[in-house]
C-alpha cells in the first residue's frame, strides 16, 4: 500500500496536534525539509495554519483525512497480523493507563495522595513494571511493522524514553510536554484508532 | 544454624539469618521476620551461588535437582502437606531476589504445585471447589505471564483447566506442565534466566553491580485463609496512614485469600472484629506491629494470613503515606525516641508541605456553595474561571489574559494546548485513568472527570470553581483560602527545627528584614526556576532575595550558590526543607521502604 506524502504529513499533524515539521517528520519518519515544503503548500492551500512556527489542521483538512482513513487503509485494516497487533496493544491499554495512574498518585488506604517522587523505591518499581510491559508491547508493534513499517517509529522511541527513565530521569515517563513514554504511548493509540477507524473509549 | 541441603539450597528455620550476598532480599526479609519471632511460613532458598553456577555454564548446577526434592520434602514436613499430593496438597510461591532489588527480575509466581489431582484434594480440604478452581486457574495465568512470557491467554471467567492450557500451548508454543516438580523447574530456570534479561543487565552495568553477583529464589509454602472459620487474611497498619494518628489500623476478611481484601468484591470487617473472633491472634498481630515499627523505625503495612487459628505474616514494608501523616508522625517519631530530629525532617519533602499548605476553598464559601456539576476529583488542586467547551478557544482566551476552564466530553492529546493553557480541567465521561486525569496530573492541573454525559452542557460562558480533590465545580468565584505552618502543630515544630538547621534563613514577608531583600518580581529569567539559578550569579551586593521562584527547590539552591543569607517566602517551610536538602546533598531517601 502506498500513501501519499502530502497524507503522512496530515496525518502526523493530526496526531501531534500543535507540532512543529520536527515533531511530525520525527513521527511519521518523513525528512524534515519535505515535511517542511509539504507543509507550506498545505498552507498555501488553506488546510493547514501556522502560528509562531507551530502548524495545525484547518477543520476541512480534518474532514479530508477522515476520508482519507476509509479508503486509504481498508486492506491493512483486514490484514489478520495488523488486526492481532491492534489487540494485543488494546489489551496492553489498560495495564499502561493503571501503571500511569500509580505513577502520579499512590494509593493511601484507598485515597489518592499526588506522588511527589520523593520515594524512590516506589518509583522505580513502577519503571520496572513499564519495562516488563514495554517488552510485551514490542512483540504488538513487530506485528503492526510487519504491515507498516512505520510502527517501528514507535517502537524505537517508546525504548528510548524508556531507557531515560530507567537512567533516572523520570519526567520520561508521563510528562506531556515532551515526547515521555506516555505521550508517544497516546499518539501511538491515536494513530492506530484513526487507521482502525474506531473511536476512544475515554 | 540454618538448614543446608547440600551446596546450593538452605531452609530458613529462623536460628540465624545467613548472608544477605547469598540468600537475597526476599528470604533475608523473611528471616528478618523470624528474628523479631514472628511466624512466617516456611521457606527454603535457592543461594545466589546456584544462579551464578548457571550462568557461568548456561545449565543447572550438578545437584540442584536433588537438593530442590530435599528442601521440598522439608517444607512438606513442616507444613504437614505433600507436593503435587493429597488429602492435604502443598501450593509453593516461587520469587526472585537479588542482594540489592533491581529490575527486570522475575516476577512472582502463587500456587504452585497445582494440577487437575491437587485441585480436587484442595477441593475437599477447604469444602470449596470454586475456590480450588480459581486457584488452579491464577497459576496458570501467573505461569504463563511470568514464566512463558505471554499475554493474558488464560480468560477472566469461563472455561476449565484443559481448556486453558490448550490456550496458553496455542499462544506459547509452550506446555505448562502437570507434574509440580517439572512447574518448579520451570520456574527456578525462569529466575535464573532473568538475572541476564535487558533490564537487569542495563541496570547492573548503570549502577556498577557485578554481573556474577546472581539472584536467590525463595520458594516459600502457601498457606490459606479460607480453610475454616478460623481463618482468614488482611492487612494492618502500624498507625493510621491518612491521618498519622498513633493507632494502628486494620481490616480483617474471614474464610478469605488475600486476593479477595485486594478485589473490592467483598468488604472487610474493622480489626476489632478479629479481636472478638480470635483474641489471641489479634493480640500477637498488634505487638507485632509494634515491633516492626520499632525495629523498621516507619510505619508498617502488614499483609497477614490467619490459618486454622495459627498466625502467619507475609509482608511487612514501610507503608505510603498521606502528606498530612507523614508530617505528624514525623514529629511523633522524635518524641517517641525513634529517630531523631535531623532524620525526621529528611522524611518530609518540600512538595509534601506545599500541598499541605496549598490554596483550598473557604469553608464558609463552601458553605453555601451551588454545584453545578460534580464527577470524580481526579486532580488536586483549585481552579477558577470561565468555563469553555473548546480546547482552541479555551487557548485564544487564555492568550488574552483571561482565567478559564475547559470543559469536554473527554479530552485527547488534540485538548493539550487548551489544557495547558487553562486552570482547570473537567469532563463528562472517563474515570481517575482517563486521558485527562493523566494529562491533568502531570500538569499539575486541578481536573474533575467524569460529571456525567451531558452534564457540562448550558454552562459554557460561566465563571466557575472547580475543585480537583473534591470532584466539584461549584457556580461563580468563590474565596480561597491557604493555610499556613501556624495552622498545623506537627508543621510548626517542623519549622522551628528546621530554621535551627537551615544553612539559609527563611523569612516570612512580614518580617522587618524581608523589606531589605532585592525584590526579583519581573525578572524574567528569575520567575523560571530552571534558570533562577543563572539570574542570581548577577545579583550583587545583596544579602537576602524575594519573588520570582525563589521558594522554589531550584531557587533555595541558586541562593545558597549565590551565597544570600536570607530569603522571603510564604510559607516558609518548603523552602526551610529544600535548604536542609541542599545542604545534605547525601540525605537517603525520605521514606524508608526497604521490607523487614
Amino acid at each position: 500500500m502506498t500513501v501519499s506524502e502530502t497524507h503522512l504529513v496530515m496525518h502526523g499533524l493530526a496526531i501531534k496536534k500543535h507540532a512543529t515539521p520536527e515533531a511530525v517528520a520525527g513521527i511519521v519518519g518523513l525528512d524534515v525539509e519535505d515535511v517542511r515544503a509539504a507543509l507550506g503548500k498545505l498552507v498555501e492551500a488553506k488546510r493547514v495554519v501556522e502560528a509562531h512556527g507551530k502548524y495545525l489542521l484547518a477543520p476541512a483538512a480534518r474532514m479530508a483525512l477522515d476520508a482519507d482513513y476509509s479508503c486509504l487503509y481498508e486492506d491493512v485494516r483486514a490484514h489478520p497480523d495488523f488486526a492481532a497487533g491492534y489487540e494485543a496493544f488494546e489489551r496492553l491499554n489498560g495495564g499502561l493507563k493503571r501503571l500511569i495512574t500509580e505513577w502520579q498518585t499512590i494509593d493511601v488506604r484507598g485515597e489518592g495522595v499526588p506522588n511527589d517522587h520523593s520515594n524512590k523505591a516506589y518509583d522505580d518499581r513502577i519503571i520496572d513494571r513499564l519495562g516488563d510491559l514495554h517488552e510485551r508491547a514490542e512483540g504488538a508493534l513487530d506485528r503492526l511493522a510487519c504491515v507498516l513499517p512505520r510502527f517501528s517509529i514507535y517502537r524505537e522511541k517508546l525504548g528510548m524514553a524508556l531507557e531515560k527513565a530507567e537512567d533516572g530521569a523520570i519526567e520520561w515517563v508521563s510528562d506531556a510536554r515532551i515526547e515521555s513514554y506516555h505521550t508517544l504511548w497516546f499518539e501511538l493509540h491515536e494513530d492506530l484508532l484513526r487507521l482502525m477507524r474506531r473511536e476512544r473509549e475515554e | 544454624m540454618t538448614i543446608r541441603f547440600g551446596e546450593w539450597t538452605i531452609g530458613l528455620n529462623g536460628d540465624g539469618a545467613p548472608d544477605r550476598e547469598l540468600i537475597g532480599g526476599k528470604a533475608w526479609s523473611v528471616a528478618r521476620m523470624q528474628a523479631l519471632s514472628l511466624n512466617v511460613p516456611s521457606a527454603v532458598v535457592i543461594t545466589t551461588q546456584a544462579c551464578a553456577a548457571f550462568t557461568a555454564g548456561q545449565a543447572t548446577p550438578a545437584g540442584l535437582d536433588e537438593e530442590i526434592a530435599a528442601g521440598v520434602a522439608w517444607l512438606e514436613e513442616r507444613t504437614g502437606r505433600r507436593f503435587g499430593a493429597g488429602p492435604r496438597p502443598l501450593l509453593v510461591s516461587v520469587r526472585s531476589g537479588a542482594p540489592v532489588s533491581m529490575p527486570g527480575m522475575m516476577d512472582t509466581v502463587l500456587n504452585l504445585g497445582i494440577n487437575d489431582e491437587t485441585e480436587a484434594a484442595l477441593a475437599e480440604e477447604c469444602g470449596d471447589p470454586l475456590f480450588a478452581r480459581n486457584t488452579h486457574r491464577r497459576f496458570l495465568d501467573l505461569y504463563a505471564h511470568i514464566v512463558l512470557k505471554a499475554d493474558s491467554p488464560v480468560p477472566g471467567n469461563g472455561g476449565d483447566p484443559a481448556k486453558w492450557r490448550e490456550a496458553i500451548r496455542a499462544t506459547t508454543g509452550i506446555e505448562v506442565p502437570h507434574e509440580p516438580k517439572a512447574q518448579l523447574h520451570g520456574a527456578v530456570r525462569a529466575v535464573f534466566e532473568s538475572w541476564n534479561s535487558r533490564r537487569a543487565r542495563r541496570y547492573r552495568q548503570h549502577h556498577d553491580i557485578p554481573d556474577d553477583l546472581g539472584t536467590a529464589v525463595t520458594i516459600q509454602a502457601m498457606v490459606f485463609g479460607n480453610l475454616d472459620a478460623r481463618s482468614g487474611t488482611g492487612v494492618l497498619f502500624s498507625r493510621n496512614p491518612l491521618t498519622g494518628a498513633p493507632a494502628p489500623y486494620g481490616e480483617y476478611l474471614p474464610r478469605a485469600q488475600g486476593e479477595d481484601v485486594v478485589s473490592g468484591k467483598f468488604t472487610p470487617k474493622p480489626l476489632s472484629a478479629l479481636a472478638h473472633e480470635l483474641p489471641a491472634a489479634h493480640a500477637s498481630l498488634l505487638a507485632a506491629a509494634q515491633t516492626l515499627e520499632r525495629a523498621g523505625r516507619d510505619v508498617q503495612d502488614i499483609e497477614f494470613t490467619i490459618e486454622r487459628g495459627q498466625l502467619f505474616f507475609l509482608q511487612s514494608r514501610a507503608a505510603n503515606l498521606s502528606p498530612h501523616a507523614a508530617a505528624r508522625i514525623a514529629v511523633d517519631f522524635v518524641r517517641e525516641g525513634l529517630v531523631d530530629e535531623d532524620a525526621a525532617l529528611r522524611r518530609i519533602t518540600p512538595d509534601q508541605v506545599r500541598i499541605l499548605l496549598a490554596p483550598h476553598i473557604s469553608p464558609s464559601a463552601l458553605h453555601s456553595a451551588h454545584a453545578l456539576a460534580s464527577g470524580e476529583g481526579a486532580s488536586p488542586g483549585v481552579g477558577i474561571g470561565a468555563l469553555v467547551r473548546d480546547s482552541d478557544e479555551a487557548e485564544r482566551r487564555a492568550q488574552a489574559g483571561e482565567a478559564v476552564i475547559l470543559a469536554r466530553p473527554t479530552t485527547s492529546p488534540d485538548d493539550l494546548h487548551g489544557m495547558i493553557a487553562s486552570r482547570a480541567v473537567v469532563t463528562e465521561l472517563g474515570g481517575s485513568t482517563s486521558h485527562a486525569a493523566v494529562v491533568g496530573r502531570a500538569l499539575g492541573l486541578p481536573c474533575v472527570v467524569g460529571c456525567g454525559k451531558g452534564a457540562l452542557e448550558g454552562l459554557a460562558g460561566r465563571t466557575v470553581t472547580v475543585d480537583g480533590r473534591t470532584g466539584k465545580v461549584y457556580d461563580g468565584a468563590l474565596a480561597i483560602e491557604s493555610s499556613d505552618e501556624s495552622d498545623h502543630e506537627s508543621l510548626a515544630t517542623l519549622s522551628a527545627w528546621a530554621a535551627s538547621r537551615s544553612p539559609l534563613r527563611v523569612l516570612p514577608p512580614s518580617a522587618p528584614e524581608a523589606q531589605d531583600a532585592v525584590d526579583l518580581t519581573g525578572n524574567v529569567a528569575a520567575a523560571d526556576p530552571t534558570t533562577i539559578g543563572e539570574a542570581l550569579k548577577l545579583i550583587k551586593g545583596a544579602r537576602g532575595a524575594r519573588g520570582g521562584a525563589i521558594a522554589s527547590d531550584e531557587g533555595v539552591r541558586g541562593a545558597l550558590a549565590a551565597g544570600l543569607e536570607f530569603i522571603v517566602a510564604d510559607p516558609v517551610l518548603p523552602p526551610l526543607l529544600a535548604a536542609l536538602r541542599s545542604q545534605d546533598a547525601t540525605a537517603p531517601p525520605s521514606v524508608v521502604t526497604e521490607r523487614i
